[in-house]
């Protein structure tokens, strides 16, 4: 099969999936049939995938571009846009097809997953749990393929509206319908940054693509970087991330921590020839994606919830992104994008399966695990230290490589909160494996086990890259861009030190019984700042504002505008009213009247108008 | 192949996609599932036949544009509504099937328009004579953009019968009356292209509207309803006086009476009288939009109408404001709509998508929450009229084409509970989700297109306006920030949009008189089904719309140009009008002729069968 009819099979089959659970009723609600069928198009696409990917990877395959035309001459009336044409389609290079691989891979993962997982819902409800999935996969794939900002624009909306969906998929609950509502209105927030840019774009160049130049681009890039703080959780557009954890576990595995919100990382990667003419908005990237990697990791330090600590370290890991891709390395941005995917997944997927056995979210719930869950103690174990960037495993090669370009550019701010980032990082790693695998177990804890078989392979299958990724950058790298070749360079080993010494701290701290008492108390101060949540409160005081101004405008609309209309009937009706008494019904005043009025006009022709 | 194999080659797809429709949904009525498996069908066929081919479609000769057909889309409902006289007031099933028989009849003959060829010009145009002495003409056609409206009129009528059937049980007859009569008067001043003739069914459609509401609407209804009606007169009457005053002026020129609006067009008035008639149809068209500060009259109406008349004010009887503006206001008065542009353009803006926005979402009925969310819409679509270019005209009509759909489909749902609990507050829900799992589905859908998610009919007018606004020339070096400012409002439409779905169908049942609410009934199920898949197929397809009005865009457009050029050459203190050159073409085909040219005409003509006659006459003896 030609690479184009697989990229197009990777993303309408997971389209034709859902449309058929919407359709077919008697499959949606059959439960477990719905998820399988959905599972099984979710395991073609990914194969799919990797074919497109080893093409790319045994090097014989050019990159493919197809596209239709889908809005003829939406030109501007003439000039040079006259022609102008949106277009929609396919392209498959290096970054699509490795990234169709993440996307599949760990979308058939969290689906496998989720068969275990959601066993215990309703039938009909677990249907349309996996419509939604399959859904997701379509649009998520369209982005991925998309040969333009336009399509990529189209698919990142929709990845959003199946955010919505599947954040408030128990839309019974009232704090999960609140937080799909808010996560929805954030990121609509900053798309209008998206759409801008693309106008910005196309005004100035007549086309949406990527590869333009454009005398505009710090404009576009400026907007097109809004928009990816919005959809990737930068500070201080992400607060609704962690508010998204009202979604099922496996939902914020796969959108919330691998691939939805990762989209905003590879709009840059796949812009990057624009950011690259504009290199104030790459010193803006670097300056917020590293702020944003120090704060969330400081906040991820002092949450009790083991599903927050991971949101709020996904939040971190994105800054490392956006700082890299700032620096100007687009390799080390989306090979840790890679990377991440893979152990992010894997963290999330274990620690749903730590829930599903304990039946909470909170950490001081948890302990002991190691013994009573061992394939889900090691998964997260594997998971925690390839994040925290323990040598050899996947996330100490491309952090490695973010903090060498860095520094390279000589951003010396970005670099030390980068540092300290790293830190934190295998800090709070150090302290949710310690406490929820080796702690004293609580008494929620006592009786868990480990699930079926659905949650377990899951696991063991992503353990495998998260552990082993790191190996191949050289090769992925090379797909679409020089090869990268690995080595050990000064600061790598300074980060390297740092997370031995976090996870050393940890153990201090949190290994030991009554170790590190007076430091901890030392974090109380950040744990009530934190979760007070200053930002989250100039946004509620934002929409408090806008509340509030509706709430005028809706009184004013209805008593002063509208009152004056009303006021003006009244007022006609009273000048009939009054005028009614001139109609007095008697000949004699009709008379005067008819008297008067010759009078006037005869005076009038006689003396004025001569 | 032999033809018999080949027909059920080419039918095999409708045929699936009929019995897609029938078998899958789970519903349980034969005529529910026929009715949905028809509307599979016709969607599949209505993308098959206006998908634009690779290679060029054979252009259409126009004698395949049969010259009768506006009349008879226009008149048959006219015809109908007399006819509803003389049938039995005591049996109202008869009543009622003869209505939707009548305006079924009328979507299927305005299919036929499609068959019009998608160049400029006017189309399946009909002129007579009707007040000859006064230059008063029967003149309709069709153009690219008409074309789409007409067809919105026919295909939501017959949706908003239907659905008003079922809750709407006393003075059935007055009822169908007024559909009928309403639906002629809105095809009427869609199509008509001579001032009089527009201003008569401009008239003609308010006298329905106002039994509607003022008959079968809520507590507060003849309040409403007189709102409605010296709102719309007011305006209006001002325009007849505009209307008067050109005719008066063409004849000062031209020496002949006529109303046509092919002739009216090409008077340059002086400045002053420009801007003071340029005022008045403005004024006419902003009330029936309807623009801020004149919108007050909107909400009341939309809350105490029933749901059919609901669904046809938002859906067709706002766009003939719209619709008004884009042909008379800038296709007559060029100059002073140019000139006006900019500013109107922000309280478009200001005053409808934002202000529109915000007032939407502390409203505690729903119906008045949608209603403002009409005043947002309708301030794209006039954004992108002021913006006057291509894409900003194209995405003008495209929203509104949309906002019919989408806001016929909100409000025939907000009836859908209405029905059922007699309330409209938002306070009185939440949860509904749980009892009314489909209605709960179709209500998120039209939702999404509301907000104009991508995918959905609505996000393609709404970006093309933006676009268009953002590339003004008219709007002057504010148009950025207007685009900015636009695009703020599609974030508003999903925070009041958003927040009512929330309130209204999440969390937990709070109201025990919800908990066994019935879901949706076949009758509203087949009312919904065409809405909803027009949101998918116009969401998916904008082409199918686009490809047939560009050519007539660009004219409007180049009508608007000259007409502001025209304007602007004409001395300051210039005190008698003056006419344009004749541009000729399709465009002024149907041009109505002076007296001289007409006498010589008939002379012509006598001259020519004349001869003919006597030559036949002499050769008969031989």
């Amino acid at each position: 099969m030609s690479p184009l009819y697989t990229a197009l099979l990777c993303t309408f089959l997971p389209l034709a999936a859902a449309l058929v659970l919407v359709l077919v009723s008697p499959l949606r609600r059959a439960g477990l049939a719905a998820g399988l069928f959905s599972v099984a198009t979710a395991l073609i696409a990914f194969g799919g995938a990797v074919t497109l990917l080893l093409e790319r990877w045994s090097g014989a395959a050019t990159p493919v571009r197809e596209t239709v035309r889908w809005l003829p001459h939406a030109g501007l009336g003439g000039g040079a846009h006259a022609r102008a044409v949106i277009e929609l389609g396919v392209q498959i290079d290096g970054i699509s097809a490795t990234m169709l691989v993440v996307v599949t891979a760990v979308a058939a993962c969290v689906q496998i997953f989720s068969l275990g997982y959601m066993a215990g819902e309703p039938k009909p409800d677990f249907g349309r749990y996996f419509t939604w999935q399959s859904l997701f996969l379509f649009s998520m794939n369209s982005l991925v393929v998309a040969p333009n900002l336009l399509q990529l624009f189209l698919g990142w909306e929709l990845v959003g509206l199946v955010s919505y969906l599947l954040i408030g998929y128990w839309w019974s609950k009232p704090s999960a319908a609140r937080a799909a509502m808010k996560a929805f209105w954030m990121t609509k927030l900053a798309d209008m940054g998206l759409i801008l840019a693309l106008l910005v774009l196309f005004v100035d160049t007549g086309s949406f693509d990527w590869t333009v130049t454009t005398s505009a681009a710090g404009a576009v890039t400026l907007l097109l970087f809004f928009a990816v703080m919005g959809k990737s959780a930068q500070f201080p557009l992400h607060v609704w991330l962690p508010d998204a954890m009202e979604g099922p576990t496996p939902v914020s595995a796969l959108l919330h921590a691998a691939t939805m919100v990762a989209a905003g990382v590879f709009l840059v990667v796949r812009a990057f020839p624009l950011f690259e003419q504009a290199p104030t908005t790459g010193l803006v990237m670097a300056y917020v994606g590293a702020f944003t990697a120090l704060f969330a990791a400081v906040i991820a330090v002092v949450q009790t919830d083991i599903k927050k600590v991971l949101a709020y370290s996904t939040c971190s890991q994105l800054g490392y992104m956006v700082a890299a891709l700032g620096a100007g390395s687009q390799v080390g941005g989306f090979f840790h994008l890679t990377t991440h995917a893979c152990f992010k997944a894997l963290l999330f997927l274990a620690a749903g399966s730590i829930i599903h056995g304990v039946h909470s979210n909170e950490l001081s719930h948890m302990g002991g695990l190691w013994s009573r869950m061992r394939v889900t103690s090691v998964a997260f174990l594997v998971g925690a230290l390839a994040l925290a960037g323990v040598p050899g495993l996947a996330g100490f090669f491309s952090k490695d490589l973010i903090l060498e370009h860095v520094l390279e550019r000589g951003l010396w701010a970005p670099l030390g909160a980068l540092l300290v980032a790293a830190f934190l990082t295998a800090f709070y790693m150090g302290r949710v494996t310690l406490v929820a695998l080796f702690g004293r177990p609580s008494a929620h804890a006592e009786h868990a086990h480990e699930g079926g078989v659905s949650l377990l392979a899951p696991l063991v299958v992503l353990a495998v890259p998260a552990a082993g990724v790191g190996w191949l950058g050289a090769k992925l790298s090379g797909l679409y861009a020089a090869p990268v070749h690995f080595h050990l360079s000064p600061v790598g080993m300074v980060a390297t030190g740092l997370a031995l010494a976090g996870l050393g701290l940890a153990y201090w701290m949190f290994g030991a019984p009554q170790g590190g008492g007076r430091l901890r108390a030392a974090f109380a101060p950040i744990g009530r700042l934190a979760r007070s949540g200053a930002v989250n409160a100039r946004f509620a005081w934002g929409y408090g504002v806008l509340g509030g101004v509706s709430s005028i405008f809706a009184w004013f609309d209805r008593y002063v505008i509208d009152g004056l209309m009303n006021g003006l009937g009244y007022a006609t009706l009273a000048l009939g009213a009054r005028l009614r008494g001139l109609q007095t019904g008697r000949a004699q005043d009709y008379v005067y009247v008819l008297v008067a009025a010759m009078l006037g006009v005869g005076a009038y022709g006689a003396f004025w108008s001569r | 192949m032999s033809p018999a194999v080949r027909a059920v080659f080419e039918l095999a797809p409708y045929l699936a996609a009929l019995a897609a429709g029938a078998l899958l949904p789970r519903r349980s009525g034969w005529a529910e599932r026929a009715a949905l498996g028809l509307t599979a069908a016709l969607a599949l066929a209505l993308v098959r036949g206006l998908w634009p081919g690779a290679a060029p479609a054979p252009a259409p000769s126009p004698a395949l544009e049969w010259p009768h057909l506006l009349n008879v889309i226009v008149f048959l409902p006219l015809v109908g509504a007399a006819a509803i006289l003389f049938l039995p007031r005591q049996s109202p099933t008869l009543l009622r099937r003869f209505t939707l028989g009548i305006l079924v009849l009328d979507l299927v003959a305005s299919l036929f328009l499609l068959r019009a060829s998608p160049e400029r010009g006017w189309h399946f145009q009909f002129i007579a004579d009707w007040l000859p002495s006064f230059g008063i003409r029967y003149h309709v056609a069709i153009d690219g953009i008409s074309l789409w409206l007409v067809l919105l009129t026919t295909f939501t009528t017959p949706i908003a019968a239907f659905v008003s059937f079922g809750s709407l049980k006393t003075r059935v007859k007055d009822l169908c009356f007024s559909f009928l009569l309403l639906q002629g008067g809105m095809l009427g001043a869609f199509v008509a292209l001579d001032l009089f003739l527009f201003y008569v069914f401009w008239e003609l459609m308010l006298v329905p509207m106002l039994l509607l509401i003022g008959v079968w609407g809520g507590v507060e209804r003849i309040k409403a309803a007189y709102k409605f009606f010296l709102y719309t007169m007011a305006g209006s009457v001002l325009m007849l006086a505009a209307i008067l005053y050109l005719v008066w002026s063409h004849r000062e020129v031209a020496g002949y009476l006529t109303f046509d609006y092919l002739a009216l067009s090409r008077l340059v008035l002086p400045k002053t009288a420009a801007w003071l008639c340029f005022g008045a149809f403005l004024l006419a068209f902003a009330i029936k939009v309807p623009m801020f500060p004149l919108h007050t009259w909107l909400p009341d109406a939309h809350v105490q109408a029933p749901t059919g008349g609901s669904i046809l004010l938002a859906a067709v009887l706002l766009k003939l404001g719209t619709y008004g503006y884009l042909r008379f206001c800038m296709g007559m008065f060029g100059g002073p709509a140019w000139g006006a542009a900019a500013t109107l353009a922000s309280v478009a803006i200001f005053g409808g998508i934002l202000y529109g926005a915000l007032c939407a979402w502390k409203q505690d009925d729903i119906k008045r929450l949608v209603a403002y969310s009409s005043v947002a819409h309708l301030g794209f679509v006039m954004l992108g009229l002021f913006a006057g270019t291509r894409a900003g005209v194209e995405g003008a009509i495209l929203v509104m084409i949309n906002h019919g759909i989408a806001t016929g489909a909100l409000f025939l749902l907000v009836g859908v509970i209405y029905d059922r609990r007699h309330t409209r507050m938002v306070r009185e829900f939440g949860g509904l989700a749980r009892p009314m799992p489909i209605y709960t589905a179709v209500f998120v859908l039209v939702t999404m297109a509301s907000i104009g998610v991508p995918g959905t009919n609505g996000f393609v007018g709404e970006f093309m306006v933006i676009l268009g606004t953002f590339t003004s020339m008219t709007l002057g070096s504010n148009a950025q920030m207007q685009g900015v400012a636009a695009a703020f409002g599609v974030i508003l439409a999903a925070v009041y949009m958003l927040s009512v779905v929330q309130k209204v169908f999440f969390g937990p049942v709070t109201n025990p008189k919800n908990a066994h609410l019935p879901d949706l009934s076949a009758r509203e199920t087949i009312a919904l089904a065409p809405l909803v898949a027009l949101i998918f197929v116009l969401g998916l397809f904008p082409r199918i719309l686009t490809d047939r009005m560009h050519d007539s865009v660009d004219a409007v457009l180049e009508r608007y140009r000259e007409g502001r050029l025209a304007h602007q050459e004409l001395p300051e203190h210039a005190t008698t009008a003056r006419l344009r050159d004749r541009r000729g073409g399709p465009l002024e085909r149907g041009y109505p002729k002076s007296p001289e040219e007409r006498e010589a005409e008939a002379a012509k003509l006598a001259a020519a069968t004349a001869p003919a006659s006597a030559p036949a006459a002499q050769g008969a003896p031989q």
